[in-house]
């Protein structure tokens, strides 16, 4: 009998629930996330409120639903970024290799050498906060990580005689590094980039967490965690809420990745 | 005269030491000839397949000599003009079917390759080719197999594709790098008729590379026996195997098994 892949179906569920909780919230969200009511702050979870309210009296579960939004499409661009320029790269080291290998591995390595925060960090003090130097900050820091796994898996394949045949029909290098071998480099590559994936939430969420990543009245996960803290015994319900979507946000693409290895 | 190969030496610096793997290699080759390069393991058959086929272009290597194919010299062309040679007018077909084709490519678009790089036609024309040299290499139902992957055939169908994949240009010279070393005995067989047939309706030269004498003696017409990177005989099928000179040839005549009656 075929043992049921356990990790494919949770990681399904929760992924959806959480997409399904993103997508809805970019529509609808059951109250303004914006709207204070000082009457409500800090209301316990309630019929009206089930995740109950922040300091501001303004509901929690509808600023969950935008700020996994925020976080989730932050972590998608970071993946986005750091994987394109991590593919080029490592294709390009990897398959012609020599002196241009050389210097572009040393310049990641000395990338890679940097903390993700502290480059973001540098970055974000140059060119200002933001969603979108936040994407550019943490794509720019992931990128050494794509492109090592990209070059290894190209030194694999360029040797291999499917390669060999398609340039002696006279496959141009670009066809054969995009036609031929990244095609075949695939399944590693969707594996690390759900792990990267769940990297840039986290990293994302430690940014704003410390006040570098995304500004008000834009509302991240990281950002409702850091306002929280100061309420955590008052009440513990609005640090929770943030905290289970985060965690449960990385759970989902661990256990999809997970999946993905293990079908390998 | 389609090939000609004169004074070939290839030499890697990759290691501290530089090692010459082939030593002053010459060879001639007409239209429609079948020639066997023999030889043991580490003897510089591939390489020198490799080289004619233009595959050993890289800068940690030397070779010195001359590969003329058409009246040009494959060694020292730029890539751009080798490019539009290779799988138009040489192509070659390897040693291990499984890993020689791309397992997320279908067989058809494996097989149009060469097509899509050198000639201008449509889709259709192309599927028709294709479809033409997948019956012509004897796979019984080429329709079916233009749509499936790799791992959907055996050895022996992988190969027949390959070697559709190599004539499909219908170029003048097919390099054959011991095409039939990882096949059982019967496909073994089979492959050999397959390529005598292609030889013989399309004209096509082949040089064929094997360590198998006893395929070579089915197969060629002339026999180049390599040993340690030099040529050590080359003489027609007939010579080698009547009237071998050298004692490295006999030796390798002799390890042929032979069936016999006690």
């Amino acid at each position: 009998m075929k043992k049921k892949n356990w990790n494919l179906i949770l990681g399904t569920v929760i992924t959806s629930i959480m997409l399904l909780l993103i997508v809805v919230g970019f529509f609808f969200t059951p109250y303004d996330s914006q709207q204070m009511n000082i009457d409500l702050k800090l209301a316990s979870p309630s019929l009206a409120h089930p995740l109950g309210c922040d300091h501001f009296g303004r509901d929690i579960l509808s600023r969950v639903m935008e700020g996994a939004g925020t976080t989730f499409f932050v972590a998608i661009g970071t993946v986005l970024l750091g994987c394109v320029i991590g593919i080029i790269m490592g294709a390009v080291t990897g398959y012609f290799g020599g002196i241009l290998d050389e210097i572009l591995m040393r310049l990641n390595d000395a990338l890679f050498a940097f903390p993700s925060i502290l480059l973001a960090l540098v970055f974000i003090s140059l060119f200002g906060s933001g969603k979108y130097n936040v994407i550019l900050a943490l794509g720019i820091a992931f990128v050494p990580s794509f492109a090592r796994i990209v070059r290894s898996e190209f030194l694999r394949c360029k040797s291999l005689d499917y390669v060999r045949a398609a340039r002696l029909a006279g496959a141009s290098h670009l066809r054969i590094m995009f036609v031929h071998i990244l095609p075949n480099i695939l399944p590693v590559l969707l594996s690390s980039l759900m792990i990267g994936f769940n990297n840039a939430v986290l990293a994302e969420a430690s940014m704003s967490y410390l006040g570098i990543g995304v500004q008000p009245p834009d509302s991240s996960l990281g950002m409702m965690l850091s306002e929280a803290q100061t309420y955590l015994f008052r009440a513990p319900w609005y640090v929770l809420a943030p905290g289970v979507a985060i965690v449960l946000l990385i759970l989902g693409f661990a256990l999809l990745a997970e999946s993905i290895n293990k079908k390998k | 005269m389609l090939l000609e190969v004169r004074d070939l030496n290839i030499e890697f610096h990759d290691h501290l030491v530089p090692e010459t793997v082939v030593y002053d290699f010459d060879m001639q080759m007409q239209e429609g000839d079948i020639i066997g390069l023999v030889g043991e393991s580490g003897s510089g058959k591939t390489m020198t397949a490799l080289a004619i086929a233009g595959l050993l272009r890289r800068h940690d290597m030397k070779k010195t000599g001359q590969i003329i194919f058409d009246n040009k010299d494959l060694l020292t062309c730029p890539r751009s003009v080798l490019r539009t040679y290779q799988g138009d007018e040489i192509s070659m077909i390897f040693q291990e079917p499984m890993t020689s084709l791309n397992p997320v490519m279908k067989i058809g678009k494996q097989v149009e390759e060469s097509l899509l790089l050198h000639h201008k036609m449509s889709k259709e024309e192309r599927k028709k080719r294709a479809l033409e040299v997948l019956k012509e290499v004897e796979l019984a139902d080429p329709e079916k197999v233009y749509e499936q992957y790799p791992h959907e055939l055996s050895g022996g169908m992988r190969q027949r594709v390959m070697i559709a994949a190599a004539i499909v240009g219908n170029p003048k010279l097919l390099i054959a790098d011991e095409p039939t070393t990882a096949l059982d005995v019967t496909i073994q067989a089979q492959i050999v008729e397959l390529l005598k047939k292609i030889n013989r309706e399309r004209k096509m030269a082949v040089l064929f590379i094997s360590h198998d004498l006893s395929l070579v003696r089915t197969l060629c017409n002339r026999v180049i026996v390599m040993k340690g990177g030099y040529i050590v005989e080359d003489a027609s099928t007939e010579e080698i195997f009547l009237n071998p000179k050298e004692e490295y040839t006999k030796n390798l005549i002799a390890a042929i098994p032979k069936c016999e009656k006690k």
